[in-house]
């Protein structure tokens, strides 16, 4: 059953459109990852999904109601956004930004409820940073960094999880680090996940459903196994793809490649 | 209340109760400033004179002295230290900047505009109603700030930080070759109202100038502290804070104006007193960290206390002839101001 | 492609540049500047309250006669002035075109960086403690004064982490700007010389005498030719500071002469004129735009539009509305806070 649809979707600026026409289902309780090259318009359709760019034409569903006339405040209750390199301003502690995730839920002066500290300590806590909490969070590593973001994300309470790049700059071990942690909170907690991976065989990997985009087109949706295939790699990346099997997922993943030379 | 605070870890806790206890402490520096200001001037008057006058104890010429000359002034300077600070804490907040101050986008330099127009044609400032001023200073300052958002707006682009503070820094440079004409046209008295008046200096030591700055600041303060955990959000960013469920358009659209009436407000009366907008909030940050709920109150608190102590040693350095304030804090402000030029990274 | 050296690569960007710079139009531009200048400033001269024909002008220059009263005028009051406004063009003009070449700052100005602050602000102090101070001496407190605020300006620049960004080089000197601006009419306000220093402070290029001009000139002769040998070695810097060490440039000794012959030209001309921003702005640019990268055309055509454009605006100040004149700074800002703002959208990105 998918919360999220997408409907014939048109994106762009004036003249030109970087998406058209473009329509796709994000199926519930799941990890959904976009996945294409530079430009191809995925951080495009990740910020139509989460109404952060208006669509030119056609519209994206939540729960079957179309986003845009939704309170924002409404669909921030249901879903939070983890938007690529976001800065913290300077002197703020960890559970001052984690703190903020309660917004949607506040009114007035935005004290401090009962509850707001249950999903706080709750989302400090599952991303492991409770020894980390009164520290200002420009002092912390990319990788904790990137923890305090989704523990801000987490304290949202919210069903569904987007997240643009949320591995970018992050060396070989954190990445891993992140990614496990969200296939946690989907295992656990049951949360839709959708996000943007740059990285084929991490997407391959954690994901249960992929999107594979080239041009502001749609050009293959499914499992991994039916996304990761050699001719998808080929038409997408434009590589010859040696592909293999990941020894923890057992999904496809590719070993190596070339620049795909077309016979002319 | 008891059941929350058990429920807060220990450290919010003490967070929360250190930065009470600051604002408590800058409000007392505020007092202890308030009763030095009291005895600064040409005409001393001790510390038990100044006591007993302000109980009702005093001798006539001493009533008049501090209830007439030097408590109105007070008072002014304490607010427009508050709704400087406070404009540029909105400032800071909605562009992201650090560097955002009323003054130094040009904000200042509109009111300043608007205010020297009207004198120039007006001369006499006395046949005019007095809460003219801050809604004149209004209008310019507004205006000005329109300028400044629409030069700087790019489609698709949105509000660059960069752009903004440069959009800003060449209208001032625009407003500023303006005024320099309008200056050469007075006479020379009113020349020199003028060019005190834009130095920045708390010239209107009158009650009925208090009353004309006093509604702006008692309204727009708090209107902003309501506002405080919505500029948390925005401090984040654009999409972070959309992603929050903040209407970003609108609410900076709203906290803008209410910094634009601050600044304006303030100007109208004090002058170009720069870099208050600036230093205020970081100061306060630097004490009671970024949250918008103590650093708005922080920051009018240090804001109120900066202007209230520059205006004091204007009055003290030079006796008998004062120095306005606004030259007072800027050679304070300036050099701050690069300090902290010198340690922003990006 | 990434096969190749980094210096295969810079010497490709010299080539680039040469492609880029147009030798004839260059020529143009040099040689119809100067003509246009030469007519601007007959124009200038001849027109005044005593109503003089530009043919008057001419034999009062080569053919001077002391007893005709419009050729005193001319060689008294007029002909110092005009030139004086043509030497200060080109002083700002020549000062903002190695700016922006040794920076890399396609703002940099002397008017925004805090140079002709500094030096007004040791001009109020001049005016102030030692009225009447002759101009032999002002002019050397107002070269000190401009190294005062570049000082500062560059103190805080190299101390800052990262280095000097062009927003922060512009901020640094709008704050310092203010701070000596304040000092400035601190003192102003005390010694009650405001509207004098006002005045002054808008620009003006009327007082300017024969005895100033002997004064500055051989400065600026020898900051000019300065400024014209070193012309080459900015081209190179303006690639980079990196790329010029690579092409083994001493660019710590270059900037160093630089910033000396920055400091002369800007300071000499403040003391003439007081404050006048955008002049090193706007002329860098505009040549730029017409002759190319390479400094060795940008700064003589610079000379000659930078003294163009300043004799223009004295121009138009008296005739806006005579018998007033209006500051030729507010005049001059007119036209560079449009441009300022042009380049601040446009340049966006590269900034």
């Amino acid at each position: 059953m998918p919360v999220l649809n997408v409907d014939k979707v048109a994106i762009g600026y004036t003249s030109t459109l970087i998406i058209d026409g473009l329509s796709v289902s994000i199926p519930e309780k799941k990890i959904t990852t976009i996945i294409g090259p530079n430009g191809c318009g995925k951080s495009t359709l990740l910020k139509a999904i989460s109404r952060l760019l208006k669509t030119k034409s056609g519209a994206v569903y939540l729960d079957g109601r179309a986003i845009h006339q939704l309170q924002t405040k409404e669909v921030a209750k249901k879903m939070a956004i983890l938007p690529q390199s976001a800065t913290a301003p300077g002197g703020l502690t960890v559970f001052e930004l984690v703190s903020y995730g309660r917004f949607p839920h506040q009114n007035g002066l935005g004290t401090l409820t009962k509850e707001d500290y249950k999903h706080i300590y709750w989302a400090i806590d599952v991303t492991g940073l409770n020894e980390f909490k009164d520290r200002p969070v420009e002092e912390l590593s990319g990788g904790q960094r990137q923890r305090v973001w989704i523990a801000m994300a987490l304290a949202q309470g919210t069903e569904i999880l987007i997240l643009d790049e949320p591995t970018t700059y992050l060396d070989l071990a954190h990445q891993l680090d992140i990614l496990l942690l969200l296939q946690r909170l989907n295992e656990e907690e049951g949360r839709t996940i959708v996000m943007v991976l740059h990285d084929l065989n991490h997407a391959s990997r954690f994901s249960h459903y992929m999107i594979a985009m080239k041009g502001g087109k749609l050009i293959k949706e499914g499992d991994p196994e039916e996304v990761m295939t050699f001719p998808n790699l080929q038409s997408v990346f434009n590589i010859d793809a040696r592909m293999a099997t990941c020894p923890f997922s057992n999904n496809p993943i590719c070993l190596s490649y070339q620049l795909y030379q077309k016979n002319e | 209340m008891k059941e929350m605070t058990t429920f807060m870890s220990k450290s919010q806790h003490k967070a929360k109760k250190r930065n009470l206890f600051i604002v408590g402490i800058l409000a007392f520096f505020i007092v202890i400033a308030f009763f030095i200001s009291m005895n600064t001037g040409y005409i001393k008057l001790s510390p038990t004179e100044v006591i007993q006058t302000f109980f009702g104890y005093g001798n006539e010429k001493q009533q008049l002295i501090l209830f007439e000359f030097r408590l109105p002034r007070i008072v002014i300077a304490v607010l427009v230290g508050m709704g400087l600070a406070v404009s540029g804490c909105i400032l800071q907040g909605i562009s992201r900047n650090a560097l955002a101050d009323p003054g130094i986008l040009g904000i200042n330099a509109g009111a300043g505009l608007a205010v020297m127009l009207f004198i120039s044609f007006f001369p006499s400032t006395t046949a005019v109603p007095i809460f003219l001023l801050p809604i004149l200073a209004f209008l310019g300052a507004g205006l000005t700030a329109i300028i400044i958002y629409t030069l700087a707006y790019k489609r698709h682009e949105g509000i660059s930080p960069m752009r903004l503070v440069l959009t800003g820094v060449a209208i001032a440079a625009g407003i500023s070759s303006v005024m320099i004409v309008l200056t050469l046209r007075l006479s020379p008295e009113n020349y020199q109202f003028v060019a005190t008046w834009l130095a920045g200096s708390i010239w209107g030591s009158n009650w009925k100038f208090v009353l004309s700055l006093l509604p702006w600041i008692l309204i727009l303060i708090p209107f902003v502290f309501t506002k405080a955990r919505v500029l948390n959000v925005l401090n984040l960013g654009d999409l972070t804070a959309t992603g929050l469920g903040a209407s970003i358009e609108k609410e900076r659209r709203v906290l803008l104006a209410a910094a634009v009436g601050l600044a304006g407000a303030s100007v109208s009366i004090s002058g170009g007193i720069g870099f208050v907008g600036l230093i205020a909030p970081h100061l306060a940050r630097q004490l009671v960290g970024s949250r918008h709920q103590f650093l708005i109150p922080a920051s009018a608190l240090a804001g109120g206390l900066l202007v209230l102590v520059a205006d004091t040693i204007g009055r003290w350095i030079l006796q008998p002839s004062e120095i306005p304030a606004g030259i007072v804090v800027a050679v304070i402000g300036a050099p701050y101001f690069l300090y902290l030029l010198s340690r922003l990274k990006e | 492609m990434s096969i190749r050296s980094a210096e295969f690569t810079e010497i490709e960007k010299l080539e680039e540049i040469k492609k880029h710079t147009h030798p004839v139009i260059a020529l143009v531009v040099l040689f119809g500047g100067i003509f246009a200048l030469l007519i601007a400033i007959g124009l200038s001269i001849s027109f005044g309250a005593a109503d003089i024909k530009l043919v008057t002008v001419w034999t009062a220059v080569f053919n001077f006669e002391p007893e005709i009263t419009s050729h005193q005028i001319i060689r008294d009051i007029r002909m110092p002035r005009v030139l004086g406004a043509a030497i200060v063009g080109s002083c700002f003009a020549v000062a903002g075109a190695l700016m922006q070449g040794m920076t890399r700052n396609p703002l940099a100005d002397s008017g925004l960086l805090g140079l002709n602050a500094g030096a007004a602000f040791m001009l109020a102090l001049c005016f102030a403690f030692f009225p009447g101070l002759p101009y032999m001496y002002l002019i050397m407190y107002s070269f000190l004064g401009a190294g005062l605020g570049v000082g500062i300006v560059y103190g805080v620049g190299s101390l800052s982490r990262g280095g000097l960004t062009p927003m922060r080089l512009v901020l640094a000197g709008a704050a310092v700007s203010a701070l000596l601006g304040a000092l400035s009419e601190g003192i102003a306000l005390y010694f009650q010389i405001g509207q004098d220093l006002a005045f002054w402070y808008a620009g003006g290029v009327s007082g300017t005498k024969w005895i100033n001009l002997q004064i500055m000139s051989p400065w600026i002769i020898v900051a000019m030719i300065g400024a014209i040998i070193l012309s080459r070695s900015i081209t190179l810097l303006s690639l980079g500071e990196e790329v010029a060490i690579g092409l083994g440039q001493r660019t710590k000794t270059i900037k160093l002469f630089g910033m000396l012959i920055v400091l002369v030209l800007a300071g000499a001309a403040v003391s003439v004129v007081g404050a006048v921003g955008f002049v090193g702005l706007i002329v860098p640019h505009l040549t730029r735009y017409l002759v190319g990268h390479d400094y060795r055309w940008i700064i003589p055509c610079s000379v000659v539009l930078g003294g163009l454009l300043v004799v223009l605006a004295d121009l138009a100040a008296r005739m806006i509305n005579p018998p007033y004149e209006t500051p030729i700074g507010a005049l001059i800002a007119f036209i560079g806070v449009p441009f300022f703002l042009y380049l601040a959208r446009k340049g966006g990105k590269e900034l």
